[in-house]
């Protein structure tokens, strides 16, 4: 590798698409264009703009959470509370404008910040006890749960929110987090599938074109090597928790105001789907590396398989195991897709 | 380059009876060397010697108890490596401070990164980031293909090169340098010990941390030998042919006794005691 | 991929799996059952009976995985469409965000017909309306009684669950019991809370427990240890027939006496009843809910009928004791009632 002549005419032309394909999401890419097809050319609905924006739909509030997620994971840590914090924020909205009357704006600043300051107790006690995120979080997610049920039921005397479409200025948030544009004959593309591009986009921006997003992948990499080259470690940690908890806020928004109505047990098992969607696209459960872009297409698969399944009109019974095979068969694609670009070096 | 006289070179570092205490032991004590712009300066000695020691009191992560120690002929206390660091003294540990899954340009500029515009636009200067890689590794000799390559796929003399070029680049003046060829092969820590050639040719004060003396003879242009956190003294290569530093190190006195343990314990015919007396004659 | 085009000429179901092994690399679970020919059943659902009219209905419930009442409803709906030679497609989900995109994909791929439950009306109010805007029949069933008539539904199949808690309440308190506890196995389903409100109304001191329902052995600790906590309750009222089991577990395990009542059947249940173990169930009928369900699209597509009138159907209370056990036994040993 080190024969000394003009440098650029090593890189040639054949060597680029493997350099694409070495990108981590690149298998993921080609999974999804696979299941894509393969569902679009065996059902009729599914490739319609009906069928299309039920599964865009599906994944965009999977993909803002993958997105976060893969955030984290790729600074080395978990986040188990993700889920749940999607139902704590919608219910807190749901509860602060039916129960209480509070503005519908404020009720939902006060969640964000409250999220926020979750997260960053999250980050807090990984970074000061030193304990796997893995537990931490999984203590949050615990706490979070009863509280969403246990705190719903004792204000609201219910286990869902009801009757938020009648609180004033509701039409307001809705507009931005539930409204939908038609598309085509039956399709509606919903404001979360916005929300989902944007929050790709932005997190591949700063995943790959700042300061910021070059420190994450040094902490999952090798935090200490961070730490001794100047890397700010704990308030970039802190920070990437609480990217995921304002992550959950903002899925929480989404469903509240698209179905006017959360529950005490929403979002309740999907923190390990979002850990699914990043590694399906590419991230390293050990951290350090992985991409923003490759789990918005993991959630893309699993929003896609998801609806398929339906559309292929399979036994529902069997769907965890389609769903399962199908994710798993979408990982060996991208492992066999990353090892033949590793080979074509 | 040979050795010359001191007092034409440029003093950058330098250490009067130096030491270092915690509590009632003593870790380091009455230690003196310089060390000059262009000259490689070798510290030798075995685990235990108080070598780290030493190269944490100049890096700034302990300060010395006793002694002085002179940055540009200003005495100078450190109390952290980011003052360390000012005052132009990087450090290159064993572990590098590399992330091996991320690419060579990236970890070059890790916790320094070049930026370019504005406010939320204020993003990586990735064209500069990596055109700087590549010249900076080509200055020192190294000419990587692709610096988008993880640092991982690099060789370890290759990495050893990219830190040091990483601390020469952002403006460090001495380098120290510790233990680079501990976990090498022959052929890589050749490679290293041309780069140390290099940094030193650039006009760096070099630091090298070893307990190879094959290793330092051929790059040094001064020897300090510890042991047992005492200094053995402070040569002049040309005082200091090497097998005379091979003896020093090896410790001829307590070799000789070690022959004798091995005698009574293995015999005085056991292949390792006689070749042992073979060394030693 | 490469397969795909070759392929095209065979039959559309070899195709779907053989394109499914070579791309996906899904393996043997698929690969294997397409060699038996009993997949028909399971992989498309009932289509079959006498002819097959071309219909196709879904069927969206709020249901978890492995639930005893709603494999009924399933069997009902099932049935139904083998008789009259109709295509049922099956699914559900708890989250009712879900549940919405599992009818809007009903209405994508222009099904004749939904049958949905709505334990959370409120969240599934869109795209219910949606269909029905799209000229899609809408059938209520199980719960969402309040809100069927609102949505544009034909008419909802169940019973009321306030009527069905006060009944269940009643009787508690005419056979003894001075203190209960209402065991609710799913967080979030409103329609369980409601019964056991109902009932609590009519019997009086009822609290509520709840319980991991996706875990038997979690429930019945969990009931055991409310059970050894407080002696004095003399009263279990399970929501769900394996959830009586676990009640009736429980009440053997911690030695207290209370006397065990649940909604809904199993055949476990019955044995229980014609035993003695478990004093009474109520059963709603869930077979009847899938079946006429699918019989009111059905009557929809064919003849154009509104069945109900406007007004909800009631497919149950009906009362299991130790009186008519043995004859419902039969039944539910078929897993149909």
């Amino acid at each position: 590798m080190s024969t000394a002549t003009a440098a650029d005419e090593r890189i040639s032309g054949s060597s680029k698409i493997s350099k694409v394909l070495k990108r981590p999401e690149s298998g993921a890419m080609v999974a999804a264009i696979v299941i894509f097809l393969w569902f679009a050319l065996t059902t009729d609905a599914f490739a319609t703009s009906g069928g299309s924006s039920t599964w865009l739909l599906g994944s965009s509030t999977i993909g803002i959470m993958a997105v976060a997620v893969a955030l984290l994971m790729i600074g080395g840590e978990f986040d188990l509370s993700a889920g749940a914090m999607t139902g704590f924020t919608g219910l807190l909205v749901g509860i602060l404008c039916t129960e209480y009357g509070l503005n519908i704006w404020v009720a939902i600043l006060v969640a964000l910040v409250l999220a926020l300051a979750i997260g960053a107790l999250n980050g807090f006690l990984v970074m000061k006890t030193g304990l796997p995120s893995f537990i931490v979080t999984l203590g949050t997610f615990f706490v979070l749960q009863g509280v969403n049920l246990a705190g719903t039921k004792a204000l609201i005397g219910q286990v869902a929110i009801q009757g938020m479409a009648k609180v004033p200025y509701y039409d307001q948030p809705r507009t931005l987090f539930g409204s939908a544009f038609t598309w085509g004959e039956n399709g509606s593309v919903y404001a979360s599938v916005f929300w989902w591009v944007g929050v790709t986009a932005i997190a591949t921006w700063i995943l790959m074109r700042t300061r910021v997003g070059n420190w994450i992948f040094a902490l999952g990499g090798a935090q200490q090597s961070a730490r001794q080259v100047g890397v700010p470690v704990f308030k970039a940690k802190i920070g990437l928790f609480m990217t995921t908890a304002a992550a959950g806020w903002l899925v929480g928004m989404l469903t509240l105001f698209r179905t006017s109505t959360v529950q005490a047990n929403t979002g309740v098992g999907q923190e390990f789907i979002y850990i699914i969607c990043a590694v399906v696209g590419g991230c390293l459960l050990t951290g350090g590396y992985g991409s923003a872009i490759g789990a918005t297409f993991g959630a893309l698969i699993y929003g896609m398989v998801n609806q398929g399944i339906v559309y292929s009109g399979w036994d529902s019974n069997w769907l965890k195991t389609f769903l399962g095979a199908m994710l798993l068969g979408a990982v060996l694609l991208n492992e066999w897709v990353r090892r033949r670009a590793e080979q074509s070096r | 380059m040979t050795e010359q006289d001191s007092k034409n070179m440029d003093t950058l570092v330098e250490v009067r009876k130096i030491g270092k205490r915690y509590g009632n032991i003593i870790a380091l004590s009455d230690v003196s060397t310089t060390v000059r712009a262009g000259e490689v300066t070798c510290v030798l000695g075995d685990n235990g010697a108080g070598k780290s020691t030493f190269i944490k009191i100049l890096a700034g992560s302990h300060a010395h108890t006793d002694g002085e120690l002179l940055v540009d002929g200003q005495e100078r206390h450190f109390s952290s490596p980011r003052e360390a660091l000012d005052a132009g003294i990087a450090t290159v540990y064993q572990d590098l401070a590399v992330v091996p899954l991320m690419p060579v340009w990236r970890n070059f500029f890790l916790g320094s990164e070049a930026t370019k515009g504005k406010g939320p636009l204020k993003r990586l200067d990735v064209d500069f980031m990596k055109k700087t890689t590549k010249t900076e590794l080509a200055a020192m000799g190294i000419d990587l293909r692709d610096v988008d390559q993880p640092i991982g796929t690099l060789s370890g003399g290759e990495r050893q090169c990219v830190a040091i070029a990483r601390a020469v680049y952002f403006g460090a003046r001495v380098l120290i340098l510790d233990e680079p060829t501990a976990a090498l092969g022959v052929k890589q820590s050749g490679v290293v010990l041309k780069y140390i050639a290099k940094a030193r040719d650039r006009g760096l004060g070099v630091v090298f941390i070893t307990h190879n003396p094959h290793h330092a003879h051929p790059v040094g242009d001064r020897f300090m030998l510890l042991r047992r956190g005492k200094s053995l003294g402070d040569f002049a290569k040309a005082d200091l042919p090497m097998d005379e530093l091979v003896s020093m190190m090896a410790g001829g006195a307590e070799l000789e006794a070690l022959a004798h343990e091995l005698e009574r314990s293995m015999g005085a015919d056991s292949a390792v005691v006689s070749e042992l007396k073979e060394d030693l004659k | 991929m490469f397969s795909l085009t070759k392929r095209n000429a065979h039959m559309k179901k070899h195709r779907i799996l053989g394109t499914l092994g070579a791309a996906v690399l899904v393996g043997s679970v698929l690969a294997a059952c397409s060699g038996t020919g009993k997949e028909e059943d399971s992989a498309t659902t009932t289509t079959g009976g006498t002819k097959n009219s071309g219909l196709t209905y879904a069927v969206i419930t709020h249901s978890g995985p492995g639930d005893a009442f709603w494999d009924r409803v399933k069997s009902g709906a099932e049935k139904a469409g083998a008789d009259y030679g109709a295509t049922v497609q099956y699914n559900n989900d708890p989250d009712p965000a879900k549940q919405s995109q599992l009818i809007d994909s009903a209405v994508a791929s222009k099904v004749n017909g939904i049958v949905v439950s709505m334990a959370n009306p409120d969240g599934l109010e869109e795209s219910v309306k949606k269909a029905v805007a799209a000229g899609i029949p809408v059938v209520t069933i199980n719960s969402g009684l309040d809100k069927f008539k609102d949505f544009g539904a034909i008419t909802h199949i169940g019973q009321s669950e306030a009527i069905a808690g006060e009944a269940v309440g009643a009787r508690l308190k005419a056979e003894g019991g001075k203190k209960a506890i209402c065991v609710i196995q799913e967080a979030g389903n409103v329609g369980l809370e409601e019964r056991c409100k109902a009932a609590a109304t009519a019997f009086g001191a009822m609290e509520n427990l709840q319980v991991d329902g996706t875990d038997d052995a979690a429930v019945q600790a969990s009931v055991t240890s409310k059970l050894q906590a407080d002696p004095s309750i003399d009263t279990v009222l399970a929501l769900g027939g394996q959830y009586a089991i676990d009640a009736v577990n429980a009440v053997g395990e911690s030695g207290s006496k209370a006397k065990v009542a649940t909604f809904d059947l199993s055949e476990d249940v019955v044995t229980n009843i014609e035993s003695g173990k478990i004093s009474f169930a109520v059963d709603q009928q869930p077979y009847v809910q899938g079946f006429l369900g699918v019989t009111t699209l059905y009557l929809k597509s064919i003849n154009g009928n509104d069945v109900g009138g406007g007004q909800p159907i009631n497919s149950g209370p009906a009362f299991v004791t130790k009186d008519n056990a043995a004859q419902v036994a039969e039944f539910a040993a078929k897993g149909t009632r």
